[in-house]
């Protein structure tokens, strides 16, 4: 049926938002004192809810951690994709994503502490799941443009590589300054698929245009 | 346990009247604890070690122990400082060798690839465990990042046209690489990444064939 009449709420309604509460009380709770550090106890006062209530969310605090990272990768890949269109060349396409990224982890200082820091000492695999969604996505976008694709250097080391530059702004306390970044993400990034002397190329671009941090500092 | 796994305890000064100075008593202790706290946290994980883990593998006293550390938390930074000292005075005297840069950072990667291959569980704790301190471990992280992009950066002799971030990307790609390594299990096998590696350290400071070059080099050195 679709009438106008039809109800909008739906009767799980209280259940997702406890859900969201949750998760968004795990993000804030590891972004201020880590995951290590982090107790349910935390969890349940900043999400003003009862303990019981946690557990019918979440089994304990990893699953809740693993609903949270869920979340935050979501966001992510819907941003990254969001940032281009078929319409761009691939290196183009690439250095979009990246700007996107960074201005949103810059925005979300907690959700990039989650997914850089976080995520990377709670679940070391993890890094093969971030792997398994930008690879063969940035693959996608060389052969749908039906350019050459060169393999440079592994991209697998590509992904720590970015990752460690970015945690390493962040544990610096300038999550802010991560549009700083771009030139060298996007350097990163095309490494492995567009060799040195390209991604310099696009890398200088991405400074000149870069968003309102502005070029690199030196 | 680590390959460096003998007992501690044979270590232990003699009990009683044995006239031997306080401070030497409390040093031995001291290097006891950090020995005995990255080996229980290499082996257990820092989560699930106990003090009396530490106490049991070091072969010190309760007392003793809280003389010297207000927690494990604290004793197990202490043995992170010390070990991270180390490495770096290890790497820089082989960077400060007389020789062409690449070829320095070439051989300044070997060494440390040795270094943390030479001793797991002192691997396994600067890299891995060290995130299971708490908050307090991203400013380690800091402060450790920017010491080894200074020590590079110091030692450039050729100010090229290379990345402007060179420093960063290139300590990047090793940390990123070590971490995966020591966490899959692979740390005894780290110097034979050395040629992979060189190559994406020098990269972005001499470009592609420069970097090619060096690789070779590294993969010569590793062959024999």
């Amino acid at each position: 049926m679709s009438g106008v009449l039809d109800p909008t709420i739906p009767p799980d309604i209280s259940e997702q938002t406890q859900r969201r509460r949750i998760i968004d009380a795990m993000v804030e709770s590891c972004a201020d004192k880590t995951y290590a550090a982090t107790t349910i106890a935390d969890i349940v006062k900043r999400a003003s809810i009862s303990r019981t209530t946690f557990y019918k969310r979440f089994p304990n605090k990893r699953a809740c951690f693993d609903g949270a990272l869920d979340s935050c990768i979501e966001v992510l890949r819907a941003t990254a994709a969001a940032a281009h269109s078929s319409s761009d060349t691939p290196v183009e396409a690439v250095r979009k994503a990246a700007a996107a990224i960074l201005e949103l982890m810059a925005a979300r200082p907690a959700l990039a502490q989650l997914v850089m820091g976080d995520a990377i000492t709670v679940e070391p695999a993890i890094v093969e799941r971030y792997r398994r969604l930008v690879i063969p996505a940035m693959e996608d976008l060389w052969d749908k443009a039906g350019e050459p694709k060169r393999s440079y250097a592994d991209p697998r080391l590509a992904f720590g590589r970015a990752q460690v530059l970015v945690f390493s702004k962040i544990a610096a306390g300038r999550t802010a300054r991560l549009p700083d970044l771009l030139p060298e993400i996007v350097y990163i990034a095309l490494l492995p698929f567009a060799g040195h002397d390209e991604a310099v190329r696009q890398a200088q671009l991405a400074g000149d245009g870069a968003g309102p941090g502005g070029p690199a500092p030196r | 346990m680590t390959e460096k796994g003998e007992d501690l305890r044979k270590w232990r000064l003699p009990r009683g009247r044995h006239g031997l100075p306080r401070e030497m008593v409390v040093r031995s202790q001291r290097e006891r604890l950090l020995a005995a706290v990255v080996r229980v946290a290499a082996d257990k994980g820092y989560e699930a070690t106990s003090v009396a883990d530490i106490l049991e593998e070091a072969g010190v006293g309760r007392e003793s122990f809280y003389e010297l550390f207000n927690d494990k938390r604290d004793c197990i930074l202490a043995a992170h400082a010390v070990l991270v000292d180390h490495l770096e005075a290890t790497v820089r005297a082989v960077y400060e060798e007389p020789g062409p840069w690449a070829g320095r950072v070439r051989k300044s990667l070997a060494a440390m690839l040795e270094w943390f291959a030479a001793d797991p569980a002192a691997a396994r704790v600067t890299i891995v465990e060290l995130a299971a301190v708490g908050a307090v471990s991203r400013k380690r992280f800091q402060e450790d990042f920017q010491r080894f992009t200074k020590l590079l950066e110091e030692g450039r002799d050729d100010r090229g046209p290379g990345r402007p971030q060179a420093s960063e990307l290139a300590i990047g790609a090793g940390i990123a690489k070590l971490y995966e390594e020591v966490v899959c299990g692979r740390t005894a096998e780290l110097p034979s990444l050395l040629p992979e590696l060189t190559y994406e350290l020098l990269v972005p400071f001499v470009g592609e064939e420069a970097a090619r070059t060096e690789q070779r080099r590294a993969a010569e050195t590793v062959a024999t």
